[in-house]
C-alpha cells in the first residue's frame, strides 16, 4: 500500500512488473531507465544470475517531483519469472500498489502466461490482497515475434471478461513501454483519490 | 487511508533524528538511516566526517529487501526472524536492528568504529527510538491527498512520460 513519510514529506508507491521468465519485465525497465530524464530517476538496481535472468529483483526508482508539498515517487521492481523463484516473488510483492503483468506473445509461452498470472493471483492472496482490487495493467509482449499469437487468444485466456487494460509491445525497442507505466500509474493515482 | 510508514511526525521525528546522530557520534560509525521494510527512506543522517553515501534509495531498498529474505530464512526453521543480521568486509559494514514490525534502524560503519560499538550504541539508539514512538500522541496532520492530490500528480506524470506514446 501507498506510504505517506510526514518526517520527509514524501508520498511513495511501488510498482511491481509480474510475467513468466523471459517476458521481458527486465527490458521494461531498462527502457524506462535509458528514456526518463536523469533528474527524475534513481540507480537501477540488477540482482540477477551470470545469464541476466533476475535471481531477486530489479529496482528503479522515479521521482514525480513535489505534489501538494509532498515529494512524490515511484518505486518500480520486477520479479524473477523462473518457476523456482517463488519464494523472491512473494517477498516482492509486499506493499505492492499497481501491477503490470507482462505477458509473452509466442505462442509456446501460452501457458506459462497462465500460470504465471495464477502464481501471482495466490502470492497476492498471501499479503491479502486480490487482482481484482489492485491497479493492474497487462503487457502483451514480444508483439515483434513472426508466430505471436493473436491478440485476442491471449486476453481470453488471461483476462476473459476484458477488465485489465491492455497494451501491446514490443519491448526491447522501446514500443509499448512507458504507456502501461503511465496507465497503472494513473490507477494508482485514481484510487488514492477515492480513498482519501 | 494513505498508510504512513510509520507514526512520526513534527517534534517526535526531531528527537529521532536527534537520536540518530548522537548514535553516530558515540559509535563513530558512518550513516545511520531508519527505513520502512518496503525500503523507503524515512530518516537519515551522516556523520559530517563521512564520505558522500551512496544512493541511499539502492541502499535501503537492498537492506530491506535482505531484511526480508533472511526472515523468510528463519522462518524456514520455524523461527520468526534472526536476531541479528552484520555484514562485514574490511572496508565498510551494516548493522541492521528491527524497530517494530514496519521499520529498521541501519547503521553503516567503517574500520574507524569497532562492531561491539556499533551494536551497542545501535540497542541503545534502538531503545529510545521505540521509546519515543511510544510516547508520542500525537496527531497525524492531515496531508492534502484527495482529489486535488491525484490531479497534479496525474499532470506531472503526463510532463514527465509525455502523451505515453512511444515513438
Ligand atoms: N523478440 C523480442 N524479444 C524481447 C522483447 N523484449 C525482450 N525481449 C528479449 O527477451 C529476453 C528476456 O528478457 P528479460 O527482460 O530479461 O526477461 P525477464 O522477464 O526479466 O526474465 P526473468 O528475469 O527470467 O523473469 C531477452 O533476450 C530480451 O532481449 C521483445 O519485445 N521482442
Ligand atoms: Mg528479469
Amino acid at each position: 500500500m501507498s506510504t505517506i513519510n510526514f518526517a520527509a514529506r514524501e508520498i511513495n508507491f511501488k510498482l511491481v512488473y509480474y510475467g513468466p521468465g523471459l517476458s521481458g519485465k527486465t527490458t521494461n525497465l531498462k527502457q524506462i531507465h535509458a528514456h526518463v530524464p536523469v533528474e527524475s530517476k534513481g540507480e537501477m538496481v540488477s540482482l540477477q544470475t551470470e545469464d541476466e535472468r533476475t535471481l531477486f529483483f530489479d529496482f528503479l526508482p522515479l521521482d514525480l517531483g513535489k505534489v501538494n508539498g509532498f515529494k512524490t515517487r515511484f518505486h518500480l521492481y520486477t520479479v524473477p519469472g523462473q518457476v523456482f523463484y517463488n519464494a523472491s516473488r512473494r517477498l516482492i510483492l509486499r506493499g505492492v500498489d499497481g501491477v503490470v503483468f507482462v505477458a509473452d506473445s509466442a505462442p509456446n509461452r501460452l501457458r506459462a502466461n497462465a500460470e504465471s498470472l495464477r502464481n501471482l493471483r495466490e502470492n497476492l492472496a498471501e499479503h491479502g490482497l486480490s487482482l481484482g482490487d489492485l491497479p493492474y495493467v497487462i503487457q502483451l509482449n514480444k508483439r515483434d515475434l513472426a508466430d505471436a499469437l493473436p491478440v485476442d487468444m491471449i486476453r481470453a485466456v488471461l483476462d476473459p471478461d476484458g477488465v485489465a487494460p491492455l497494451f501491446e509491445a514490443v519491448a526491447q525497442r522501446h514500443v509499448g513501454v512507458i504507456e502501461p507505466l503511465k496507465a497503472v500509474s494513473k490507477l494508482v493515482l485514481e484510487k488514492l483519490a477515492q480513498r482519501a | 487511508m494513505l498508510e504512513p510508514s510509520l507514526d512520526l511526525y513534527g517534534e517526535a521525528a526531531e528527537r529521532v533524528e536527534g537520536l540518530l546522530v548522537d548514535l553516530l557520534t558515540q559509535s563513530r560509525a558512518r550513516y545511520a538511516l531508519l527505513i520502512d521494510r518496503q525500503g523507503f527512506v524515512i530518516l537519515h543522517r551522516r556523520a559530517a566526517w563521512a564520505p558522500k553515501p551512496p544512493s541511499l534509495d539502492s541502499l535501503a531498498t537492498l537492506i530491506a529487501s535482505n531484511h526480508s529474505a533472511n526472515e523468510a530464512i528463519a522462518q524456514l526453521f520455524g523461527e520468526a526472524s534472526f536476531r541479528e543480521t552484520v555484514q562485514q568486509s574490511d572496508g565498510v559494514g551494516t548493522y541492521v536492528e528491527s524497530v517494530g514490525d514496519k521499520a529498521l534502524l541501519v547503521t553503516v560503519f567503517d574500520a574507524s568504529a569497532p562492531l561491539g560499538k556499533v551494536k551497542l550504541f545501535t540497542k541503545r539508539a534502538l531503545e529510545r527510538i521505540q521509546a519515543v514512538l511510544e510516547e508520542t500522541r500525537e496527531a497525524a496532520p492531515v496531508a492534502d491527498i484527495g482529489g486535488s492530490f491525484s490531479v497534479h500528480a496525474g499532470a506531472l506524470l503526463d510532463e514527465l512520460f509525455g502523451d505515453g506514446k512511444t515513438p
